[in-house]
């Protein structure tokens, strides 16, 4: 038994900016609720440097926090060529969404303009909703 | 024999070359539209039911009960409609009337700003068609249609023959990308994607501006003036401009000025004009009859005394502030589509769903109503992103209703 | 999808040059583009080489003419898009109205064409890049938003 379990994992921030990918949308449209459409929204994509900064295995799960909500979601690397430390990529799904503010008044919620904090999941599974 | 097209219903692109194979009256093959549009029209993975609390029942049950929840709802809420005709729209703000009801649709957060311009003359726009046969600048900011619209550059911006346009996208135009990531549209934009960090589009529209004036542009971030200008000068040369307006941009905007100052500076300079990258296939088609009917695009109440507009009448802060008490959602997914926070509101009042497909909002309802997807199964009319209407017929048939016959079915119940 | 690398790995290996090709693995990048054939690897039929010879027979004879010009289009990566059926030189010549003008294909000419939500290839020997005058054309490629079209 590792001492570090009695540590909280360390937590950093992100600010998130969410996108639109077609292989998501169409696995929402075909397979709404599947494996499919989980395995392809609950990511985070982060910058190599903050993976290694952070100390996170691709594929591993990673909680993102912020007031509005606490979610668990697989955390891999961008794909993204140039280095963009500090902003990481997800998906429009219920998963970036828990995230989102929605209360200064004007109707339109920050879908992206997201900040929250990282850190590892440890052994907790990632989130689901009842799609 | 002459080739029969129909018309994707899959996003507001609406296109309409679309070749069909039909087998056992299913759709087995949708050829010439893109992966997500074959994904919308081919039949969902889990095809709705007709409920009330949970429990199957037969459409005339979930009919009657969705009509007693809104004739007993003092301020009910009528939300979707973008994946509905335009003859459905019609009926769903006739039903509004009936009741006394809020309406409003997902303009009310992405595109609703731009589309209230246009429609108020404020900015210029123009026709996908007069795109292909005369644009030789096209410029994306915050918007991927590689992902959101695949066929927009391939079908009318960048890459097709156009009257004017006859020498292929290589030599006839340039296609700019203007984001904070290199999406897959920045990538086919090569030398011409401009990178913005967050929230920074503003300050590139007024250093945009500046440069178009004459003056040397600055910005806080790492983009050079002579970056700057080498965009501004594209932009200056272009015959024939237009500005595809995707979210990316419209969320960083407090506010429309901004883009109506720079579409100002582009035609005072040059002749630019504006398309709004909108979502579902007829999001623009509801904005337009609400317009029509009322003077407002979304977020409106009917009321004895007239109507009323404002945030206060939109879907988010009707759920933040807990206004509404019961509410009908037509071919969309609030429960996914907004924020956490918001849509939990859902859980706390009666909602009704009609809906294609099952779907987060659907499963929690009090009321599910079967449909049929319009464009697939049902025909009518819808208007394409640039504000062109578009007929469609089926291309299936069946035996279940349409959201225009649900809706009125309801209300003849009420 | 046939690949020059497949290819390679059931050729001798030897860089003998009876072909007229310096190495193997040129001799295999023209066997892919049909530039020669099979025969013209004196080697290739002797009796240790039988089962590759059989192998490499199929690979190479009328089995998915998409190998015939070296293409290969990776279907799971293909969003249908179909840049890259407006963008293509043959198509815009073969249907100057119908896919040349972003729209359906007007006939049966043309060599890529949008099916299900993905592209397929047809008559790829009218491709630019088949055969001995070939040219490197790249139209289908820098379109692609993907990457989901190669040539080998």
């Amino acid at each position: 038994m590792g001492f570090g379990q009695f540590l909280a994992a360390p937590e950093y921030d992100l600010k998130i900016i969410t996108y639109r990918d077609i292989f998501q949308n169409t696995a929402l449209e075909s397979s709404r609720g599947g494996e499919e459409y989980l395995n392809r929204s609950a990511v985070i994509k982060i910058d190599v440097n903050d993976m290694k900064k952070m100390g996170f295995k691709e594929k591993s799960n990673v909680i993102l926090k912020n007031s509005f909500a606490r979610v668990v979601v697989s955390v891999q690397l961008s794909e993204y060529e140039e280095a963009h430390e500090g902003i990481a990529y997800m998906t429009n799904s219920p998963w970036s969404n828990a995230l989102v503010s929605a209360d200064d008044g004007t109707g339109v919620p920050k879908f992206k303009m997201i900040t929250a904090t990282i850190s590892d999941a440890k052994d907790e599974k990632i989130t689901t909703y009842d799609i | 024999m002459e080739q029969e097209y129909y018309v994707c219903t899959g996003c507001a692109l609406l296109c309409d070359d679309i070749e069909i194979e039909v087998t056992d009256n299913k759709l087995s093959k949708v050829n010439n539209a893109c992966l997500k549009g074959v994904a919308r029209l081919k039949e969902c993975a889990k095809p709705a039911e007709c409920k009330v609390d949970g429990s199957n029942v037969n459409i005339d049950d979930a009919i009657k009960e969705a009509s007693s929840i809104l004739k007993n709802a003092p301020n009910p809420l009528i939300f979707g409609m973008g994946n509905s005709t335009t003859g459905a729209q019609k009926k769903a703000i006739e039903l509004a009337k009936r009741t006394n009801a809020y309406i409003d649709d997902t303009s009310s957060f992405c595109q609703g700003p731009v589309i209230e311009a246009i429609l108020g003359d404020r900015i210029r726009t123009c026709t996908l068609d007069e795109v292909k046969d005369y644009a030789d600048v096209i410029v994306y900011w915050g918007a991927d249609p590689s992902n959101s619209h695949p066929r927009h550059l391939s079908k009318y911006t960048y890459f097709p023959r156009g009257k004017e346009r006859q020498r292929g996208w290589e030599e006839d135009r340039t296609a700019i990308c203007i984001d904070v990531r290199k999406s897959d549209t920045a990538i086919i934009c090569g030398d011409k994607f401009y990178q913005i960090p967050p929230q920074a589009d503003e300050e590139l529209i007024d250093a945009l501006v500046s440069a178009l004036s004459g003056k040397v542009p600055k910005v806080s971030f790492g983009m050079g003036p002579k970056k700057i200008l080498e965009l501004a000068n594209l932009l200056k040369k272009a015959k024939f401009g237009v500005v595809c307006v995707g979210l990316g941009l419209i969320y960083s905007l407090s506010d429309i000025e901004p883009l109506v100052k720079l579409m100002n500076k582009l035609n005072d300079v040059s002749n630019f004009h504006l398309i709004p990258m909108v979502g579902q296939f007829n999001m623009r088609g509801f904005d337009h009859n609400l317009h029509e009917e009322t003077g407002y695009i979304n977020r409106a109440r009917f009321q004895e005394s007239g109507v009323e507009h404002g945030p206060q009448c939109s879907i988010v802060e009707l759920l933040r502030t807990k206004n509404v008490d019961a509410a009908l959602v037509i071919g969309s997914d609030p429960m996914s589509s907004l924020p956490g926070s918001i849509a939990k509101e859902l859980l706390d009042i009666p909602v009704i769903t009609i809906d294609p497909c099952m779907t987060m909002t659907s499963k929690k309802a009090k009321v599910a109503i079967a449909s049929v997807t319009s464009g697939a199964e049902c025909g009518g009319t819808a208007i394409r992103m640039d504000g062109v209407e578009v007929e469609f017929k089926p291309m299936i048939p069946t035996d279940s209703l349409s959201d225009e016959e649900i809706l009125s079915r309801i209300m003849e119940a009420l | 999808m046939t690949n020059a690398l497949e290819i390679y790995q059931l050729l001798p290996k030897t860089n003998c040059k009876q072909c007229g090709k310096a190495t193997c693995m040129a001799f295999g990048a023209a066997l892919l583009s049909r530039e020669v054939t099979i025969d013209d690897c004196p080697p290739l039929k002797e009796d240790k080489f039988r089962e590759n010879y059989e192998k490499l027979s199929q690979m190479i004879t009328p089995s998915g003419e998409a190998s015939e010009s070296g293409m290969i289009v990776h279907t799971e990566k293909c969003i249908g898009c179909g840049n890259c059926v407006v963008a293509c030189p043959v198509n815009v010549a073969e249907d100057p109205y119908g896919a040349g003008s972003g729209k359906a294909p007007t006939n049966e000419n043309v060599i890529l064409r949008v099916e299900d939500g993905v592209v397929r290839l047809s008559n790829v020997n009218q491709c630019r890049r088949f055969g001995k005058n070939k040219i490197m054309c790249n139209g289908c490629i820098v379109t692609c938003p993907t990457k989901a079209i190669e040539f080998v």
